[in-house]
């Protein structure tokens, strides 16, 4: 048989699958955290609740599911063997017990007065840097060198300067060596970890998995190759115009170089979506080709950010939550919802069925979980976000509170999918037919 | 490719058909996915050479063995070889018109 197949090369389930279950929580746990910050999120986009939630979110919710789902898709679109079982593991008890320290400092404001702070932000680093040491080791012995994989193993390295930039920001609170004020900092820091961690890596696994997904073939790859070089460059040349204070033109600029990146990203998938096979979308489908709906508002919101108009200058901390809001709690949230039931399921499925196939009647991947609680939280996720949004711009903490528990809601189905999946039984019946 | 079936290799054709792809949900013959059956009585051998709708493929290894398990139980007395190959590229005109039918192509 061929080498490089997935089966031979995937990690041990013990590798991957606590970051669904350890995600869920989390998820859940952030939309308790938006019911009690909702009177922070109703004036401003920043506060010592707004960062203890948006860590929870990025880190807690995002990253721990990124990483997990990153150690078994790894090995199959690289081909190659996970680098290291143990790293991973260690990675993802340094990063849940990171995230926790770190977010409960915010949360409480005890920003500069305990070490606890400290703690939780060299955990987070130490488990990102086993992450990249993973990620970079793997792709090093990969033969398919893909514009793909390079946008992987590229955000890896945004991923480590972003947790160094948030490391080093920590320490300037305490000991100001660095001239410059925290909150530009924090901007540098944030675009770090969305456009080059959290965009980059998005790009680089939902071309692989999407054309996959829809049975789509004859794609144009120039698009792609674009969007990296794109996305790149308008990045970098952010971060300078940010760092230096340049002029707004200038950063419009960068700003329109990586929009650019994003479009062409768009269209690369759109030419997947408009040639799929399947015509029909199942809910992890519908749930990714929503996430791209939010895509297009954080463009929207991310230029009115950057151009700061007049007109709105009521509402200018409301487009900067909205910004963030959309691509984290829109975007990611919805594509990481739908791409769940694109990828545990299987791996489940795999690890209960490979060896049981054509002997026993066996149940599909489709099959261990139940697609109306999907419906359910695709409907429940929705509302919950398109209600936040209103309530940022209505700067009323009632409606944000009501957004927070359809995002319970939503978060609660989700979970019970998830630990369904987790704890399936296998089915054996004997083939009668 | 799959003319000229002896019968036996058109009885095993037919028992490949039960095997569907856990994606699509339609069997990887009217997916297009068998490229060779070759029955050879004499040397009680059987060999199939496939492919898979896309590299890194995360059933793919599964597929195959479904493909083996499902021949030995009809022909338990042979060898039973499963080949991938990716040439050539597998693309969707190779789906049958059943298969299209399938998925409201």
């Amino acid at each position: 048989m061929q080498a490089g197949l997935s089966t031979k090369n995937a990690p041990s389930p013990s590798v991957v699958l606590p970051h669904y279950a350890v995600g869920a929580i989390f998820f859940i746990i952030a939309s308790v955290l938006l019911f009690f910050a909702s009177g922070d999120l109703a004036n401003t986009y920043i506060g010592p609740k707004i960062l203890g939630l948006t860590h929870i979110l990025v880190l807690g919710w995002i990253t721990v599911i990124i990483f997990g789902a990153l150690y078994q898709l790894i090995p199959v679109v690289m081909e190659i063997k996970l680098f290291s079982e143990v790293l991973a593991h260690i990675s993802f008890y340094t990063l849940v017990t990171g995230t926790i320290l770190l977010s409960y400092t915010f949360w409480n404001n005890y920003i500069g007065e305990t070490i606890y702070m400290q703690i939780g932000g060299t955990l987070i680093f130490i488990s990102v840097i086993l992450f990249v040491i993973n990620a970079l080791f793997s792709a090093l012995k990969t033969k398919q060198k893909t514009i793909e994989n390079a946008f992987i193993v590229t955000s890896a390295g945004w991923l480590l300067l972003t947790v160094t930039l948030g490391i080093l920001i920590t320490m300037n609170l305490v000991f100001n060596f660095i001239p410059k004020s925290n909150l530009e900092l924090l901007k540098i820091h944030v675009h770090f970890g969305i456009a080059g961690w959290f965009l980059m890596l998005v790009i680089g696994v939902a071309s692989t998995l999407l054309p996959m997904f829809f049975i789509a073939h004859k794609l144009n790859r120039t698009f792609l190759k674009l969007s990296y070089y794109f996305i790149n460059a308008g990045l970098i040349f952010l971060i300078f115009a940010l760092y230096y204070d340049i002029n707004i033109w200038l950063k419009a600029l960068s700003g329109i170089i990586l929009l650019s990146g994003i479009v062409f990203f768009i269209k690369y998938n759109f030419d997947a979506y408009k040639k799929r096979l399947r015509k029909k979308l199942d809910i992890g489908m519908k749930l990714s080709v929503f996430a791209f709906i939010f895509l297009f508002l954080t463009l929207f919101f991310g230029i009115l950010s950057i151009l700061n108009l007049n007109f709105l200058s009521n509402y200018s901390n409301q487009i900067h939550a909205a910004y963030g809001i959309s691509i984290i709690l829109g975007f990611l949230t919805s594509l990481i919802l739908g791409q769940m039931y694109k990828t545990l399921p299987f791996i489940v499925w795999l690890k209960l069925y490979q060896d049981k196939v054509g002997k026993y009647k066996i149940p599909m991947p489709a099959h261990i979980y139940s697609e109306k609680i999907a419906d359910w939280h695709y409907y429940g996720f929705i509302v919950a976000i398109f209600t936040l949004l209103i309530g940022i711009f209505a700067k009323e903490s009632i409606i944000i509170q009501i957004s927070a528990v359809a995002f319970f809601i939503t978060a609660s189905l989700y979970a019970y999918n998830t630990f369904k999946i987790l704890f399936h039984k296998q089915k054996l019946e004997p083939l009668n037919n | 490719m799959l003319e000229n079936l002896s019968i036996t290799e058109k009885q095993i054709l037919e028992r490949l058909k039960t095997i569907p792809d856990p994606e699509v949900e339609v069997n990887i013959v009217d997916l297009g996915l068998i490229y060779e059956i070759k029955h050879d009585e004499e040397n009680k051998k059987v060999h199939i050479l496939m492919t898979l709708s896309a590299r890194g493929c995360p059933v793919g290894d599964t597929i195959m063995q479904h493909v083996e398990t499902v021949v030995k139980a009809f022909l338990p007395d042979y060898d039973i070889k499963v080949e991938l190959t990716w040439e050539p590229q597998w693309t969707p005109e190779m789906i049958t018109p059943e298969g299209k039918a399938l998925l409201n192509m």
